[in-house]
């Protein structure tokens, strides 16, 4: 499900400023539809991650790329794994 | 049944101050540092696998909903609402979005394995076979060390890669020492359809006997004789091209320098440098008697003090 950049302000409660400079960092790659840009419920919740990271967590804005980084790498390694383990389990 | 009732009223009356680990009488200060200190443990998206972490984050965010609302929190002290009465609705985290394989995700980021999924059979085949992952092969770094008038001319040059493959680098003339070559698609093969990585070649330029390089200029120390240098005389020269005839002119020294035009290194634009030729006039290996009798009779040359500057 997209839904349009206004939108997306809204439900991820973001000035469009602070969203274009998230976008500009590559913290949030929105998708492209006859040049528009397009948001997913993932990245509705990405931003609640990093909105919690730098609110909750004190983490500042170096520490945030930093993070997520490392977060999408996280998340290579758990797809990575689950499809070694299910290869591993078909052939069992 | 009467157990599970038990179970879940237990839960849901949780003192929100034991949740968070503060006394009864702590500042909001203290309580906003207690729930920081909790969430980077246990946020969700920090712990994508950890479903207990999942559950005490939503404790601690409940008690710190809870806790941090003045208003909120002098009504459970007064014992007007409970902790239940902090719920919040169900929050989706990024992990849960993340987790589900969808296909062109643009945050996926394979570099936390990607060089042992190449350097590992088993696991590289197993991947192979998996729809989902795709990833770029890994980038290979080569050491490659070439001979000056190679990097002069330029050269093709067969690495025997620790397979047995081989891989033909093509130097370009007038490479610099210590430039990276990038051989696009040369470097392990990609995981899925992914693109193979790239091959990265690091020139090193051995040194020339007697040739020496500055940027794209050609140095040379050129030994001439006595009388080439007091006399003049056309001699040949070495260049990184072949020998080229050259003019010394009449009364040259050691420490002249000479230019030959275009006879240095190619540039990137297409023209060349020069070749900087510097004399160092070099009396005979032996001494030679006839020599002898000039210079002890050489009135004017004894009047001559090279040193004069370095007098104190």
């Amino acid at each position: 499900m997209m839904i349009s950049k206004q939108e997306f302000l809204v439900r991820a409660q973001l000035e469009r400023e602070t969203l274009e400079a998230w976008i500009q960092e590559e913290w949030l790659i929105p998708g492209k539809s006859t040049g528009e840009l397009t948001f997913s419920d993932a990245d509705i919740a990405r931003a609640q991650l990093i909105r919690d990271l730098r609110s909750d967590l004190g983490v500042n804005d170096e520490g945030v790329g930093v993070i997520l980084n490392l977060v999408d790498q996280v998340h290579g390694l758990r797809r990575v794994l689950t499809e070694v383990l299910r290869s591993v389990r078909s052939r069992a | 049944m009467p157990l599970r009732i038990f179970f879940l009223a237990e839960a849901a009356v949780k003192d929100p101050y034991e949740t968070l680990g503060v006394e009864r009488g702590a500042s909001p200060d203290d309580i906003q540092k207690a729930y920081r200190r909790l969430a980077k443990k246990l946020h969700p998206d920090l712990n994508p696998g950890n479903k207990k972490a999942e559950e005490r984050f939503k404790e601690v965010s409940a008690a710190y909903g809870l806790l941090s609302d003045a208003d909120k929190r002098a009504k459970f002290d007064r014992g007007e609402i409970d902790a239940s009465g902090a719920e919040q609705p169900q929050q989706r985290f990024y992990k849960d979005f993340a987790s589900e394989a969808a296909a062109g995700n643009p945050y996926e980021n394979y570099s936390g394995f990607a060089d042992f999924a190449d350097s590992d059979n088993i696991l590289s085949e197993l991947l192979r076979r998996s729809a989902h992952v795709r990833a770029r092969g890994a980038d290979v770094r080569y050491h490659l060390p070439i001979e000056f008038l190679e990097a002069v001319t330029g050269e093709t040059k067969r690495l025997t890669l620790p397979d047995g493959e081989t891989l033909d680098v093509a130097i370009p003339a007038g490479i610099q020492n210590g430039q990276v070559l990038r051989l696009r698609g040369k470097g392990r093969p990609g995981i899925g359809d992914g693109e193979p990585g790239d091959a990265l070649v690091e020139i090193a330029i051995k040194p020339h006997p007697f040739f020496a390089r500055e940027g794209n200029d050609v140095h040379l120390d050129l030994p001439v004789t006595l009388s080439e240098a007091v006399l003049g005389a056309r001699i040949t020269v070495p260049t990184p091209t072949g020998a080229v005839t050259m003019t010394v002119p009449k009364g040259s020294n050691t420490g002249t320098v000479l230019r030959l035009r275009g006879k240095g290194i190619l540039r990137r634009d297409g023209s060349h440098g020069d070749e900087l030729v510097r004399l160092k006039v070099m009396l005979p290996e032996r001494s030679d008697p006839e020599l002898e009798a000039f210079a002890t009779k050489w009135e004017s040359g004894k009047a001559y003090d090279p040193r004069r500057d370095m007098k104190p």
